[in-house]
């Protein structure tokens, strides 16, 4: 007790912050902790969830954009390419009246 | 045959010279068209014509000046665009003298037509010695004829400069020609490509908002961390498929300057690797055999395939909520870490940390290996700043919570 769990909480949420700035879900967080730290996924969860009690606002934001960028992602780019492609087109094919 | 004796007394009577202008194809043909020219001497002829719009004195039956139309080539029309004011007024007050009334108008409007011609003749040489962009140019003569106009960036480049020239919100097709001077493109192409361009800004605008707010997401959760190759870009600037050259920056976010180019963001990547020569990688510290999480250490793995964008682990420091200052949380000062493997490594506020002062792009997929690496350095260097500096709960109530979970002790004995 005491110090030794201190730092290791320490040390998960630092590990939890790595895989935040990675984008990651909590879930992934969990899995990919106890992969590659050998960190109890209970553990990882309730840090997680301890961090966000903390953090409301941050996790908040996170979770949301995280979302909307998982879905947008692909949807965008595409989009623009689209556009720019079809803003060639038009542009050049254009006949003018 | 022209039956001009009886107008030859007249014409005399007022301009000698006229009766130069009597061509037929027979006893009268005393000059051919060459020598006509020099013969002629156009400003007298114009004298009179120019200052009054009808000729009083001159009365020439259209009929007569018909047959000169007739008669002659090159001439005729010369004549033709000479008298035509004449014969313009004369056709409207005076009918067909001579050989029905249709066949006349139709003379009549022959002569007109000739001298729109005569017109157009002259005008267009002067209009195709100026044409240099598009081939199409001497067919506008025409006036109302379709015209396609080659958009090509060099094109386009003197339209935006005009465009931004004049702003954008400000800016008149008109002006925009002026400042183009193009003379090829006429007010109506300006005018849908200008209706186009805008557009096409507002969706870029939008986008770039997005996109900023993007970038101060990723900003937040961390400087530090590389993207797995970045195979992915954030920025909504694919490669350019219109290959326009670069516009100016207009009030731009960030500079997103560039139409279809691709976005700084891409230059920011290929920033990365720069940075690394300056930091070099430290020589792997000796496990602490001390560190409580000795059983799930491993050794840091090697860089993933990716070099250029991601060099040694070691390195990947995230920027500390305040870079430039000791980057301790003041949470970690309790903390006693293992001696032996501090010493060359040492201090934790190593100026690498304040290399990566730039915005990397977050991959949205991780790579495992990137995970797996970055996870890595935390194990092996727990004393360095936290990446994204949350606020660390009370190890109290994560305990508490722990325990309401079954796990009474952390860390685990039991791996």
């Amino acid at each position: 007790m005491g110090d030794s769990s201190a730092q290791y909480i320490h040390m998960v949420q630092h590990l939890i912050e790595e895989c935040i700035i990675f984008n990651m879900s909590k879930e992934e967080c969990m899995e990919a902790l106890s992969k590659h730290a050998n960190i109890q996924p209970v553990i990882t969860s309730t840090v997680w969830k301890e961090l966000e009690k903390e953090n409301k606002d941050f996790f908040e934001d996170y979770t949301k954009n995280r979302e909307e960028r998982e879905s947008k992602k692909e949807g965008g780019q595409r989009f623009h390419k689209m556009h720019l492609d079809s803003f060639t087109k038009d542009t050049n094919g254009d006949d003018d009246e | 045959m022209l039956a001009v004796s009886p107008f030859r007394s007249a014409i005399d009577g007022r301009e000698g010279e006229m009766e130069n202008f009597l061509i037929g194809d027979g006893d009268f043909l005393e000059f051919s068209g060459g020598n006509l020219l020099d013969i002629i001497d156009f400003d007298d002829l114009f004298v009179g014509i120019n200052d009054e719009d009808v000729l009083p004195d001159l009365e020439m039956d259209p009929e007569i000046l018909a047959e000169f139309s007739a008669s002659g080539g090159e001439e005729s029309e010369l004549n033709t665009s000479v008298s035509v004011e004449k014969v313009e007024d004369d056709s409207v007050k005076e009918e067909d003298n001579f050989s029905g009334s249709g066949s006349s108008l139709k003379q009549g409007e022959e002569i007109v037509s000739t001298r729109d011609e005569s017109v157009a003749v002259n005008g267009s040489p002067k209009k195709a010695d100026k044409g240099r962009k598009t081939s199409t140019q001497a067919k506008n003569t025409q006036g109302k004829r379709k015209v396609k106009v080659d958009w090509t960036p060099e094109l386009h480049r003197r339209f935006v400069q005009a465009v931004e020239h004049l702003g954008v919100d400000k800016a008149v097709p008109s002006r925009i020609l002026e400042l183009m001077e193009i003379d090829c493109l006429t007010r109506h192409n300006i005018a849908s490509h200008l209706q186009k361009y805008r557009s096409h800004r507002k969706h870029m605008l939008a986008r770039e908002a997005e996109a900023a707010s993007w970038s101060q997401r990723r900003r937040l959760y961390g400087d530090g961390a590389t993207g797995s190759g970045n195979k992915r870009q954030m920025s909504p600037w694919l490669a350019p498929t219109m290959g326009f050259p670069p516009m100016t920056p207009i009030h731009h976010f960030r500079p997103l300057h560039v139409w279809g180019h691709p976005s700084v963001d891409q230059s920011l990547m290929h920033k990365w690797p720069k940075h690394l020569p300056h930091s070099p990688s430290p020589p792997p510290p000796p496990r602490p055999p001390t560190w409580p999480l000795a059983p799930a250490l491993h050794p840091p793995p090697p860089p993933p395939s990716d070099p250029s964008f991601w060099h040694s682990p070691h390195r990947r420091v995230p920027n500390c909520p305040t870079p430039g200052t000791a980057c301790f949380p003041p949470t970690m000062a309790p903390m006693r870490f293992p001696t032996p493997s501090v010493p060359s490594i040492g201090v934790p506020t190593t100026p690498t940390g304040q290399t990566y002062s730039h915005t990397p792009l977050i991959d949205l997929h991780p790579s495992k290996e990137s995970v797996d690496a970055a996870i890595g350095d935390v194990l092996s260097k727990p004393w360095q700043p936290l990446p994204l500096g949350l606020k660390t709960p009370s190890t109290d109530s994560v305990l508490v919570e722990l325990q309401q979970q079954g796990i009474s002790k952390i860390p685990p004995t039991c791996a």
